[in-house]
């Protein structure tokens, strides 16, 4: 194998999900902090209708950044994002070969799915499943839904998180992510390490507090505004936006334990109502995506 | 004889719930192999798994059940049989539904037509798949999981069944899926398919597939594996019962690695590297023979081997990963003294109404003080004990790893130069967390951990937490515990103070106080019924009756006492003394005996005999002679059957009566300052000579 890079990864696992029947779809353009928010997980994996998707998400954590000194802690990570729904028996086959394609032969390493329940009291969803050690690396997280924006989920998505800075690493045997090739000739720190360092510094040092808080209330306005009209997927939006301005107040140190509790209920109300309006809109379509011929198909 | 073999393929099942739910299932396959006539159940069946199957076998069944005879009642005689004596279209339906005869029919003795006849014995193999899928179906895993649609909601979505009856497929359904004879391998190392015929083949092909199905044989190879690797290097595998426990249901195919951190780490305190890597990544750490850490540890691997070191890369890769973060937090920790950390405490909540860690903190120390005070304990070192036990919640080292506070503050007092007492006491505060674990080393550490969980139970208590049911999410009753183990332990030796005692000095709501001895008395009973000392409940009962709050030492020689005089012989008169005088005297309180009311001379030798005795008992009490106490009862008790037999004691005279009442309750209430024996539970007949 030649040496990997972080964008042949991508590709590989990108070709690989895209012949078994998913949409590959684009990042969100939003401020996310993880893959899950996207609206093709979070919306799609509501109510009867299938899907099959992949896609990579940057995912933001402002207090995960280390100014670009720490060789495996990130401010935003890229996450690999795959959807199955519903999930299909042999969805733990698929997951080691999408392994296989980029690479790995499975019988020369140690590949387990250890317990690790997921679960996101901002979006009201969690599910159970693995974290899947390779050598004792968590490389992936995989889940089935049992819930999201509140509402119990049928039929049941299988969702695969892989980290890719991560993958790369330990393919390449790299011990730091910036010394990990972006592509042949652009290394990850060339590309990154200084978006780390001034996103880590706004984020703990200089963003304003003040001026958070007050775009916390407009967004959430906003956001009731847009479900009150009936658009949920602008609420939606609107909802990101406000865990994304949570997560640079939590960094900035700015939101007590017990301020705490109060905004991600805030967070989560908009959440659950954008869910239930994502159904009822949905219902009132007819469900699209069930009638023959029409939503992706998964290719065993 | 039969055998039954059945294996569920699902997806891997978290580590920790295999054994429950093999203890489980092996109990209520027993209960079947007994229904179904298996001679001897328990070595009949033969539970385990792997980390996604779960599977058994059932040996040594009957073909069928044995033949019966069974006798069915009828219509009533006289509808039977017509004025002519020939059998009525009713008796003919009868017996027509039961399949038997007119010969079948018995004499019975009663108005109703019986049949005797022999019913055949059902085939086990119709009775396993009744039986099966039902049981299977209905494990209650402690997390479980929708799977589909909705269609069932197990542990994990079930792939494939196995149902095989003397080496012939018997047809059962778990979950809607059809049973067959086939499995899988393993994963990555054996064949998708593999057919079986029988257990002992299903067995051995597995083990040809990668798999191994016995867990014990899987914890045997990685424990034989442990001692090589680590001999390799010059050492031993720490002893760790339960990470190895958890290893043999991670894996199907059993294998270890050994892999190495970089060798500066173990500069770090190895309370950090022991819990990253035990906790963490269950990883087991190699120690050279003087007990030390090395830079080396063991993995488990669900491979044979690793021929190209990818898991020890891997393994090495995260564990240095991990202890890169300790050290820096370690670093970053060490550049302030505990002592500086106060003020941040302001900053920490402990709880909505109960303000912040600073508030605690201050009020351990006062309530550590004041136990100092109450029980003759100096008070120099708890005061900088408690002043810093809470300090390293907001060190980074805690923050990241919150299981160990208490330890990490200790080791950083360690650091300072505090005195021994002082860092031990914070290291070891929070001790014990259970009833097997070890106590606070040292009477500052026991001291400081009473301050601390008398105050959370107060606190809580007050603001109407207290733990209901089964609920109980600040670990409240896990901090009662702890305080009755310590004093049950210090009490008597180092730390003279009751519960009552300890909850005044932490709060003077009474009904606070109220609640938390109900709460307290609780787990005492519970503590003492689990005790290496075998005391009974109604022992622990009698005794607690006449007190237990002020000293639980003390508690504890009574019971003994109550103990070890109920297997006497005369037991039984002291229980019934004591029962008639309790019943007798239910409601009258006074023990004022007027010598001149006294009419009877057995009356009179008894209230002498009384003086005498209760002077005894008294004066043996006060030096916790309880044994000797009550037996000095026990004397009183032919004279007690003397005076029932000859004193009437409800005459009309109000002030005799009031006075032999009187007379009784001051014998009776002797011995109720040690126990109340009526509560003992007999079986007179263990009494008989």
């Amino acid at each position: 194998m030649s040496r990997v890079t972080f964008q042949s990864l991508i590709l590989k696992l990108q070709n690989f999900w895209a012949e078994r029947g998913c949409v590959v779809e684009t990042p969100l353009d939003l401020e996310v902090g993880a893959g899950t928010m996207h609206p093709a997980t979070f919306l799609r994996v509501l109510g009867p209708e299938p899907w099959n998707v992949a896609y990579v998400q940057p995912s933001r954590r402002p207090a995960d950044g280390r100014y670009g000194d720490n060789p495996f802690r990130l401010g935003k990570h890229y996450q690999f994002q795959v959807i199955l729904k519903p999930s299909p028996l042999e969805v733990q086959d698929l997951y080691l070969d999408s392994l296989r394609a980029i690479g790995l032969d499975l019988s020369k390493h140690d590949i387990r799915f250890e317990e690790d329940n997921w679960e996101s009291p901002t979006l009201g969803a969690w599910g159970v499943g693995w974290q899947i050690l390779l050598d004792g690396m968590e490389i992936t997280q995989f889940t089935y839904f049992q819930q999201a924006g509140g509402i119990d989920l049928a039929p049941v998505s299988a969702e695969i998180t892989y980290g890719l800075e991560r993958l790369t690493m330990f393919l390449a045997k790299e011990s730091s992510v910036y010394d990990i090739d972006w592509t042949s000739g652009v290394g990850y720190g060339a590309a990154r390490k200084q978006d780390e360092y001034e996103f880590s510094k706004y984020y703990f040092e200089t963003a304003d507090v003040d001026l958070h808080w007050k775009l916390f209330d407009a967004y959430e306005g906003e956001a009731r505004r847009c479900l009150e009209a009936k658009l949920v997927l602008p609420a939606y939006d609107w909802t990101l936006k406000c865990s994304h301005v949570f997560n640079t107040l939590d960094a900035r140190g700015a939101v007590s334990v017990t301020e705490r509790v109060g905004v991600i209920k805030r967070v989560r109300d908009l959440a659950v109502r954008c869910a239930e309006g994502y159904l009822a809109a949905r219902e009132e379509l007819g469900f699209p995506l069930l009638q023959e011929g029409q939503g992706p198909r998964a290719e065993g | 004889m039969s055998e039954y073999f059945f294996e569920l393929l699902t997806e891997e099942i978290p580590a920790s719930m295999h054994w429950a739910a093999v203890d489980k299932l092996r109990t209520q396959l027993e209960e079947l192999a007994h229904t179904l006539g298996a001679e001897d159940p328990a070595r009949s069946v033969d539970v385990d798994t792997t980390s996604r199957r779960i599977h058994f076998v059932m040996k040594r069944l009957p073909l069928r059940k044995p033949d019966s005879e069974q006798e069915v009642k009828g219509p009533p005689k006289k509808s039977a049989y017509g004025t002519d004596g020939a059998p009525t279209p009713a008796l003919h339906g009868f017996l027509k539904k039961q399949n038997a005869t007119i010969d079948d029919v018995i004499d019975s003795s009663d108005e109703y037509i019986r049949i005797r006849r022999m019913v055949k014995g059902r085939d086990i193999s119709e009775l396993l798949q009744e039986r099966v899928p039902a049981i299977i179906e209905g494990i209650r895993w402690p997390k479980m999981m929708r799977v589909g649609k909705g269609e069932y909601a197990y542990i994990r979505p079930v792939h494939s069944v196995i149902s095989l009856f003397d080496e012939q497929h018997l047809p059962i359904r778990i979950f809607g899926i059809d049973s067959g004879t086939a499995t899988v391998g393993h994963r990555t190392l054996g064949p998708k398919k593999v057919a079986v015929t029988s257990y002992l083949d299903y067995r051995q092909q597995l083990e040809l597939a990668h798999v191994i199905i016995e867990s014990e044989r899987r914890a045997h190879v990685m424990a034989q594996r442990a001692l090589v690797l680590s001999k390799e290097v010059g050492g031993v595998p720490t002893e760790d019962a339960s990470i190895v426990a958890q290893w043999k249901y991670l894996t199907e195919y059993p294998g270890l690695v050994r892999a190495e951190f970089r060798r500066e780490y173990l500069a770090l305190p190895e309370e950090v590297l022991v819990t990253v890597m035990r906790v963490h990544q269950k990883q087991l750490p190699i120690r050279s023979s003087d007990g030390r850490l090395t830079n080396f540890f063991l993995a488990v691997l669900d491979n044979a081997g690793d021929p190209e070191g990818h898991a020890a890369y891997g393994n090495s890769f995260v564990t240095n990963a991990r202890f890169a973060d300790a050290q820096f937090f370690y670093e970053t920790d060490r550049r302030r003294k505990l002592e500086e950390r106060l003020e941040q405490l302001s900053h920490l909540q402990f709880q909505e109404k109960l303000g912040h860690y600073l508030d605690k903190t201050q009020r351990i120390e006062r309530i550590a003080a004041e136990i100092c005070r109450a029980a003759g304990v100096d008070a120099t070192d708890v005061a900088v004990a408690a002043r810093l036990c809470k300090t390293d919640l907001v060190t980074e080292m805690v923050k990241e790893f919150t299981d160990l506070q208490g330890r990490v503050g200790g080791i950083y007092a360690r650091e300072e130069g505090l005195p021994d007492n002082v860092w031990q006491a914070v290291y070891d505060h929070y001790q014990p967390v259970s009833l097997d674990d070890a106590l606070p080393r040292n009477v500052t550490g026991a001291v400081v951990s009473l301050a601390d969980r008398i105050d959370t139970l107060t606190g809580f208590f007050a603001i109407g937490a207290k733990p209901t049911g089964s609920k109980d999410p600040f670990g409240l009753r896990r901090a009662a515990q702890g305080v009755v183990q310590i004093l049950l332990n210090r009490d008597r030796r180092e730390i003279r103070i009751g519960i009552d005692k300890l909850i005044d000095i932490a709060t003077t709501d009474a009904n606070v106080k109220a609640d938390l001895l109900a709460f307290f008395a609780e787990r005492v009973r519970t503590i003492l019924e689990a005790s290496a000392w075998q005391f009974a409940y109604d022992e622990i009962a009698a005794a607690m009756e006449a007190g237990w709050a002020s000293s639980l030492t003390d508690l504890v020689d009574r019971i003994h006492a109550v103990k070890a005089i109920r297997d006497e012989s005369n037991f039984l008169s002291v229980l019934d003394s004591a029962k008639r005088i309790a019943n007798i005297t239910a409601g009258h309180t006074s023990t004022r005996v007027d010598a001149a009311k006294l009419e009877h001379a057995t009356e009179k030798r008894l209230a002498a005999l009384t003086d005498v005795v209760t002077a005894q008992i008294d004066e043996m009490i006060s030096e916790r002679q309880y044994r000797q106490a009550l037996e000095s009862f026990a004397g009183m008790a032919p004279e007690l059957e003397t005076f029932f037999k000859d004193v009437m004691v409800m005459v009309d005279d109000e002030a005799v009566r009031t006075n032999r009442m009187s007379l009784l309750r001051r014998v009776g209430g002797a011995v109720m300052k040690i126990a109340d024996v009526t509560k003992i539970v007999v079986d007179r007949r263990d009494y008989r000579p």
